[in-house]
């Protein structure tokens, strides 16, 4: 037995699904953002396995872009918790389903 | 003595312009305000300083010129503009004149202005227009000459609606300024005909004359002349605007409205004359486009004429003066259309001194009349106030050219190159002519209606009159010499040609190519002069013969005139076509008004009618969910995925 | 072997971690789960010869961006919402939906025949900086990418900025500084 790619792809299919469900279940709009780290997350994990696979010379967008994408998750977590703050402050509530009306 | 920069003319009447803005500032909470002595002090101080440094300049100046360089304006790619100054034969002539009377003017302003709450302001405000005129006259580029330009035209704004308690005043202010910057984009477009010609370095005038010297000595002149042509044209539409030429010419009227020393000092004797100003430096270039100079000598001389005979109608003794100037306006520019541009500036030089005193004395007039300015209610004021009188007919003999006055020599000269370089030189000659036993009638009535006969005037008010304060009759005074004796500077006749001996280096060369290619007519001077001085008495005989004698006052209903106001008399045609052409632009509006409006917004509101019932069946699907909508678009995922390996795309 | 080993251990810890997330009542216990199962996907990545993303990993995702949604939590002390369910009808939709898409995935993935490369090393931190910034090899796109990606931090920390201050002159503002005095 030994450590195959598909046992890499399985479980960043587990954790994606995982992170999903987080997202779209939960109510409450922190677990929603922590689904989607959660499923970023997973995303990442595909890359680099699947580079994996490569000689190294060609594996270099799987080594580089889940470096991106963890940039790219860090501004979204950044800007998605200032709209948190912000919702919280008009809504005096954290259950994304109160979000349903566009107008402020 | 030619040490002295040349910075420190528009020095002196900038830190005017600066301390007595502060002054004004700092005293407009208090109620009394600032000593008037000490303002009044400070406000002749200035300009007066400015006078002796041209002075002294204008000794030293060696024949062609000064030329000095300040500092770098502009420096980007495509634009290098510099501040730079040009002191010649015609930039002295018009500094000496600009801050001479300038400096004069302000000494009367202390008179006339005496008690007005906005004394200071009115000072500092004339002292930035003294620094906006020596800026358009001295600098050595057209951007400079521009910023100058701008500067006399806002000044205009500010004086001639000073007591803008009024409305009136405000609206006079407002049509003047904006009459103005349609004249004021002609020449921001002439600049920029000339700069696709041969860049912004030839913004210059010096770099413009060589540019137009190279031209003629290459031979390439008609390829160049259409772009001449239309920037000429552009320049020209400028000067009609600041020196209020047809079509441009109904704010003048109105812009008496200002206080009377404004309307002498910036309406007729400095910045109304800074288009024939304009013309004469640029006169190298006109030289080589005699195609405009005629549209120029046209417009000067249906300007000249038609001012004349609005001025017979006018009751209100500034608005009399303001067609008289536009009409002497009208003399210069045909001097400068028949490529006599020393003779447009001469006339410009002679015209300020009688302009000015005529218009001061017209302030004295008002002063002790109490703000009175119909002629009708005038009369017989020459036993009351005899010094202003005498200052007055003295200006009058000036401006209808009686014999040995300034006005005699500059208008003969004027009409007498008409005649021999205008083509149709006789039809133009005979016009001026005309034009000339026109303005003896009308100033004849002025005088006569003003000083002759009874007093028509209530009586309490005739106890009142009294005669101005000695700090305006001195300049009163002063001027009236002027208009007597500044002609001598060039009195042809008698083969003094001082004056244009002092222009020869700015014009002579433009007007000998202009004149090289037409022949000459030689006529003996004298004729010229006996049939000017005929004009002159021939109007004032016409004058005496019709206002004269017991028909006074002439009350036209139809035509009276209020004594101050908006709507000029007699300038009704000309407001009719700015009317129409406002009509007309209204007109557009309103019908793309129409197309946006009605048109454009009925697809707009079919189109969303549409967007909104299909909307509206959609949006029953909808849950008010943000989940739900998400999910719903993963199944959508999920069913896309499905198909793609049931028909084998992956594999 | 004993990759697989230990590849099973995180990945237990991993998935346990994530099942924590989604099951915790209180947003802290589940950001602190995430916080967990970032380690042990670090952990992964290394296992996988990538060490410079799984360090990137520890740093970026669970020092700082997990620090700072913990953080945000405790903050807004009403995070933890008694009232809200953590789950309901909709819940049930959204696991059926997803579980579909990862059995379809799953099918698709076990279908495609992987196998590993035989090099063990490829994405130690000079490699990783060789394709970065060496243009000459990898050509700019790369380079110019981490260039605008750091205008995006930028530009969303000013968003952040602005969103998340109080506007001055609201009525939140005003009631305060009422309360305050």
């Amino acid at each position: 037995m030994e450590l195959q790619p598909i046992y890499i792809q399985i479980l960043a299919l587990v954790l994606f699904t995982l992170g999903l469900v987080t997202a779209l279940a939960r109510r409450n709009v922190f677990f929603v953002l922590m689904g989607v780290e959660l499923a970023l997350n997973a995303v990442n994990l595909s890359f680099v396995g699947f580079a994996k696979t490569l000689p190294a010379a060609e594996s270099v967008a799987g080594q580089i872009v889940p470096l991106f994408s963890i940039a790219v998750a860090a501004a979204e977590a950044c800007v998605g918790l200032a709209l948190v703050i912000l919702i919280f402050r008009n809504r005096e509530s954290v259950d994304s389903d109160n979000y349903s009306n566009m107008k402020g | 003595m030619t040490n002295l920069p040349l910075w420190i003319i528009p020095l002196f009447p900038l830190l005017g312009t600066i301390l007595l803005g502060t002054i004004a500032l700092i005293s407009s909470g208090s109620k009394k305000g600032p000593s008037e002595g000490f303002v009044g002090a400070l406000s002749v101080l200035f300009p007066a300083i400015s006078f002796l440094c041209v002075v002294l300049l204008a000794f030293g100046m060696p024949e062609e010129g000064i030329r000095q360089t300040l500092c770098n304006w502009i420096d980007i790619p495509m634009l290098k503009v510099d501040i730079g100054f040009l002191f010649d034969g015609l930039s002295r002539v018009m500094l000496l004149f600009v801050t001479g009377i300038g400096s004069l003017i302000a000494l009367y302003s202390i008179g006339y202005m005496h008690g007005d709450r906005g004394f200071t302001r009115f000072f500092a405000y004339i002292n930035l227009f003294l620094f906006s005129m020596i800026v358009l006259v001295l600098s050595d580029s057209l951007l400079l000459t521009f910023l100058g330009w701008e500067g006399v035209g806002l000044c205009s704004y500010l004086l001639i609606g000073f007591w803008n308690h009024d409305l009136n005043n405000c609206k006079a202010a407002n049509k003047a300024f904006i009459v103005n910057r349609v004249g004021d984009i002609g020449f921001l477009l002439g600049m920029l005909c000339l700069a696709t010609l041969g860049g912004s370095a030839i913004l210059n005038y010096d770099a413009l004359n060589k540019f137009i010297e190279m031209l003629i000595a290459g031979g390439h002149v008609e390829l160049a002349t259409p772009i001449i042509a239309v920037a000429g044209l552009l320049f020209f539409v400028g000067c009609t605007g600041k020196s209020a030429q047809i079509p441009l010419l109904t704010w003048l009227p109105d812009a008496m409205a200002g206080p009377t020393p404004v309307s002498a000092l910036i309406h007729a004797a400095t910045m109304v004359t800074s288009g024939v100003y304009l013309l004469a430096r640029l006169s190298r270039m006109f030289s080589v486009i005699p195609e405009v100079l005629v549209v120029v000598l046209i417009v000067g001389m249906l300007t000249a004429f038609w001012a004349a005979v609005a001025g017979l109608f006018q009751n209100d003794i500034k608005k009399v003066l303001a067609y008289s100037t536009i009409s002497q306006l009208g003399y210069m520019f045909m001097a400068a259309g028949a490529f006599a541009f020393d003779a447009s500036i001469f006339h410009v030089f002679t015209h300020a001194f009688f302009k000015a005193a005529l218009f001061l004395g017209a302030g004295a007039v008002i002063h002790a009349l109490a703000g009175e300015q119909d002629m009708r209610r005038m009369g017989g004021l020459i036993k009351k106030t005899p010094v202003t009188a005498c200052v007055m007919i003295f200006a009058f003999l000036a401006i209808i050219g009686f014999p040995g006055f300034a006005g005699f020599w500059s208008k003969d000269l004027i009409l007498e190159r008409l005649y021999t370089n205008a083509p149709f030189g006789e039809f133009f000659y005979f016009a001026g002519l005309l034009t000339a036993v026109i303005t003896a009638v009308y100033m004849g009535r002025l005088i006569i209606m003003t000083f002759f006969g009874e007093y028509r005037g209530s009586k309490e008010k005739e106890a009142h009159i009294h005669e101005a304060p000695a700090s305006m009759l001195i300049p009163m005074v002063i001027l009236a010499f002027g208009a007597v004796f500044a002609g001598y500077l060039w009195a042809d006749s008698m083969g003094i040609k001082f004056f244009e001996q002092t222009l020869a280096p700015v014009v002579s060369d433009a007007q000998n190519y202009a004149l090289g290619r037409i022949s000459v007519a030689h006529v003996n001077p004298m004729t010229f002069a006996c049939f000017g001085t005929a004009a002159a008495l021939l109007g004032m005989i016409i004058a005496y013969v019709i206002y004269g004698t017991k028909r006074l006052p002439r009350l036209h209903k139809k035509w009276g005139s209020a004594p101050e106001g908006f709507k000029a008399d007699w300038t009704f045609f000309f407001d009719y076509i700015h009317e129409i052409f406002i009509v007309m632009t209204k007109a557009f509006a309103f019908i793309a008004d129409m197309i946006v409006d009605k048109i454009l917004q009925g697809i707009q509101w079919t189109v969303g009618a549409i967007v909104e019932i299909v909307g509206d069946g959609v949006s029953s699907f909808q849950a008010r969910k943000v989940r739900v909508q998400l999910t719903l678009s993963l199944v959508g995922v999920v069913a896309l995925i499905a198909v793609v390996l049931m028909t084998g795309g992956l594999i | 072997m004993l990759a697989l080993i230990y590849f099973i251990i995180l990945a237990v810890i991993a998935v346990g971690a994530a099942a924590c997330v989604l099951l915790s009542k209180h947003p802290l216990y589940g950001g602190l789960s995430l916080v967990l199962t970032m380690l042990s996907l670090a952990g992964i990545y290394g296992l996988l010869g990538s060490p410079f993303i799984g360090v990137v990993q520890i740093m970026v995702y669970a020092g700082a961006i997990m620090m700072l949604l913990v953080f945000v939590i405790s903050v807004l002390n009403a995070a933890k919402d008694n009232k809200t369910p953590m789950f309901d009808g909709v819940s049930i939709f959204v696991v059926i939906g997803v579980l579909g898409l990862a059995g379809l995935v799953g099918f698709a993935l076990v279908l495609s025949p992987l196998g590993f490369d035989a090099s063990t090393l490829r994405g130690s931190v000079e490699m990783t900086s060789k394709n970065l910034f060496d243009t000459a090899q990898t050509g700019p796109g790369y380079f110019v990418l981490f260039e605008v990606l750091g205008l995006l931090l930028l530009s969303s920390m000013g968003a952040a900025v602005l969103m998340a201050k109080k506007r001055l002159g609201t009525d939140e503002a005003v009631v305060e500084e009422k309360e305050e005095k």
